[in-house]
């Protein structure tokens, strides 16, 4: 019985801080910065603050997806993997929460992203 | 292993399948890559309990295996691969602590494993930390995942004994 409680409890940790660090995350401010990486390598580094209306194409193994950036703002147009994720996904407004593609190995995201810095 | 009981495996491995098959046609609700209910973990902690881990872990890598090969998305079966087998492992090792009464318990232990399996495969596969960012908003998923196929399993463990 101990232990049944000591899981309830365990349950209700793991899920109460999840949801209140998802919060947080979907409350982290926008940069200006934005790095678009294809298959782990670093293919454009964009400053939305200046940067004109405009769309961007990137190619993975004959995959596109194609990139607009409106209103200094970004996001995914178009995508021919099956799923668009990364097209639902919408305007990339976070700096928690990176724009990706699985298929395509495509990740947008803002440069001063927490856990990239972790990361190097 | 003798017949009875790889008839039993098999017969679970194929309802696994189509419950597998069957939730793809539910469209996603949430716009994040790896949200889904996971119905198919319904089996997973039926099998758990009546078999080990082992007989459990070769039912998820064939129901994996066949079902990316039915969905077509190949890039599923890696991320399957990697979550169901954390989650049998979590699951296996919580088994014992948890009682009849409180099996809901250890399907939602299983999805926050399964997750937690997803995102470091994804991590390996994209060869980036960024994607941890998507883990909260998978565990609360997760979580209420579940919590639902717990109660399922629950359910029919508990009458599936009575006979």
């Amino acid at each position: 019985m101990k232990k049944t409680v000591f899981l309830i409890t365990a349950c209700a940790v793991v899920f109460l801080a999840s949801a209140v660090i998802s919060v947080v995350m979907l409350n982290a401010p926008s940069g200006d910065i934005v790095k678009i990486k294809s298959d782990g390598e670093l293919l454009y580094t964009i400053d939305l603050s200046k940067s004109p209306n405009k769309t961007i194409v990137v190619e993975y193994n004959g995959k596109k997806n194609t990139l607009e950036i409106k209103n200094h703002k970004i996001r995914v147009l178009e995508a021919d993997c099956p799923d668009k994720v990364c097209v639902n996904a919408g305007w990339l407004d976070s700096t928690a929460i990176p724009i990706i593609c699985l298929p395509n190995k495509l990740i947008i995201e803002y440069e001063n992203n927490d856990a990239d810095a972790a990361a190097r | 292993m003798d017949v009875r009981k790889l008839t039993k495996l098999s017969l679970l491995t194929s309802i696994a399948l189509v419950i597998f098959v069957i939730e793809l046609r539910l469209p996603n609700i949430v716009p994040i890559p790896g949200v889904k209910l996971g119905l198919a973990n319904i089996v997973t902690v039926y099998a758990l309990y009546n078999y080990g881990v082992r007989d459990t872990a070769m039912i998820c890598v064939v129901r994996i295996f066949l079902g990316s090969l039915f969905s077509g998305n190949l890039m599923a079966m890696l991320f399957g691969f990697g979550g169901s087998l954390l989650c049998i492992l979590g699951m296996s090792l919580l088994k014992r602590a948890v009682t009849d009464k409180y099996l809901w318990l250890l399907s939602i232990f299983g999805a926050v494993f399964h997750n937690i399996g997803q995102i470091a495969v994804a991590c390996a596969v994209m060869q980036t930390f960024a994607v941890i960012g998507y883990l909260p908003f998978l565990i609360v998923t997760g979580c209420i995942a579940g919590l639902f196929t717990g109660i399922c399993a629950q359910l029919l463990i508990l009458r599936m004994k009575k006979r």
